[in-house]
């Protein structure tokens, strides 16, 4: 189980939040850009360090103090996936992994490879990928150590609907198979309620707004949450 | 064209960097290897490449480590070791080695002065390079690789050095060829055991320039192999 309490200082506010996640439920954090979602993954992650706070996963302490990043079994994937540019497709997504690797870890890569239409660019060296290609390999190698923790900021940003389709479905049937928790965010709803039945609103730093999503759809805390809500 | 015309330029600039070599075709009498100079010279030669070898050992394993901590210093304290190191650089190799001499006195004319110089005069190469060199490697490549299981030892080896390791050979090149070259500090602090450019001068103040030009071909062709399989290594692409 997951149980954080982040406070992190912005320029403009302070991001305070507490989030809880069950084992292998998923969260959605949806807010307008620049209201602290990003900030609050982050700091889970260990990618920066809240200013006060806990953070607590399956009776492990993240923090504080903080625990290095490698001992984190957390998967965290964002806009960009951060492919190693020297090495090639394959190399990136078995990175996670022991240098002697199983034939169970061969044939889940093989898995992952086939399942996100990775074949054609295996070899290829990921600085020659494309971008959409390059999100589909930031997936594969953020599932490939079989995290019990996802962590997703708005990694579908920029897609087109075909791929953002296909990695959505993807994703939803290795959570399936996997059973990781996940917390996502992203400023598409649509997106959201793909992945997860529960979200909270946040706006300056704070959740305003937690519940399912016909309830916040029903009845949304202020103008700007229904603005967001609805279709364009 | 535009390829064409920059080739041009580039050769043009390298051409004139190379032209004090033609020096050496020029007449300047019969070149001199008896044993009165060839036997100084050849020990000159070992006395300058084993002991730069030692002293780029120091400077490595010294300057890698600070090079990866200013590299993720803020501005403000990274230019506070950038100033340091910018002395050991800035200040004529003469003056160097009459302040190395004044406050390591007791250990002039030694390999460990020999060394020890060599580490002060290219140190300060070495790092700044490296710094640059480490800037070019975006922390949030290093924070991904280490959230996927992957140890500070192990995300140096496998993200950080393969991707600074051009930036990394040419700091070592300079290092290299800035303390093999020593001349001013090294003939202060370490007159013995003499290195290739302190036994240049005896040749040349001893013999005159007869017993100067084998050695200076020599120089030549020992000091330039070493950086330059460095880059040639660096060139190759790493694997995971």
């Amino acid at each position: 189980m997951l149980e954080a309490h982040i406070v992190k200082r912005r320029r403009d506010f302070t991001v305070d939040v507490h989030v809880e996640l069950e084992p292998g439920r998923c969260f959605a954090l949806f807010g307008a850009s620049g209201s602290g979602k990003s900030t609050v993954l982050s700091c889970i992650a260990g990618i920066e360090q809240p200013d006060d706070g806990f953070v607590r996963w399956d009776g492990v302490s993240f923090y504080p103090p903080p625990l290095p990043l490698h001992l984190r079994r957390a998967g965290y994937l964002t806009q960009d996936p951060y492919l190693f540019p020297h090495l090639t497709v394959e190399q990136n997504i078995a990175f996670g992994l022991s240098s002697a690797r199983s034939a169970a870890e061969s044939e889940w890569l093989a898995r992952l490879r086939d399942s996100l239409g990775l074949g054609d660019i295996w070899t290829a060296p990921a600085a020659q990928i494309s971008g959409g290609q390059a999100r589909r390999a930031g997936v594969a190698r953020m599932l490939a150590r079989r995290p019990p923790l996802v962590l997703l900021d708005e990694p579908f940003n920029g897609l087109d609907r075909q791929l953002v389709r296909e990695l959505l479905d993807a994703l939803v049937a290795w959570r399936r198979e996997i059973g990781f928790s996940m917390i996502v965010v992203d400023h598409e709803s649509e997106i959201l309620e793909r992945l997860c039945s529960r979200v909270a609103v946040m706006a300056r730093g704070r959740i305003v707004q937690e519940g399912s999503w016909t309830a916040v759809r029903a009845a949304p805390v202020d103008g700007l949450l229904d603005s967001l809500l609805r279709p364009l | 064209m535009k390829s064409k015309l920059a080739r041009a330029g580039a050769g043009l600039v390298a051409l004139t960097l190379l032209y004090p070599l033609s020096g050496l075709l020029r007449q300047v009498g019969s070149w001199r290897w008896d044993p009165d100079v060839a036997n100084p010279s050849l020990a000159s030669i070992r006395v300058s490449l084993g002991l730069t070898s030692v002293a780029m050992l120091i400077v490595v394993v010294l300057g890698t480590p600070i090079a990866i901590y200013i590299a993720r210093r803020g501005v403000r304290e990274r230019l506070w070791w950038q100033a340091v190191f910018l002395i050991s650089i800035l200040l004529p190799p003469l003056a160097l080695g009459i302040l190395l001499s004044i406050t390591f006195g007791r250990v002039t004319n030694t390999p460990a002065a020999f060394v020890g110089t060599q580490v002060y005069v290219s140190i300060g190469y070495y790092v700044l390079g490296a710094v640059a060199a480490f800037d070019g490697v975006p922390l949030m490549l290093e924070k991904h690789a280490a959230l996927l299981g992957q140890s500070p030892v192990a995300v140096f080896r496998r993200v950080t050095f393969p991707l600074a390791r051009l930036g990394l050979a040419v700091a070592l090149s300079v290092a290299w060829v800035r303390a093999l070259g020593e001349f001013g500090a090294v003939m202060i602090t370490a007159y013995y055991p003499s290195g290739m450019p302190v036994q240049l001068w005896v040749n040349l103040q001893s013999f005159g320039l007869p017993a100067v030009m084998p050695l200076l071909l020599i120089f030549l062709v020992t000091a330039l192999p070493l950086p330059w399989a460095v880059h040639l290594l660096a060139q190759r692409r790493p694997h995971a």
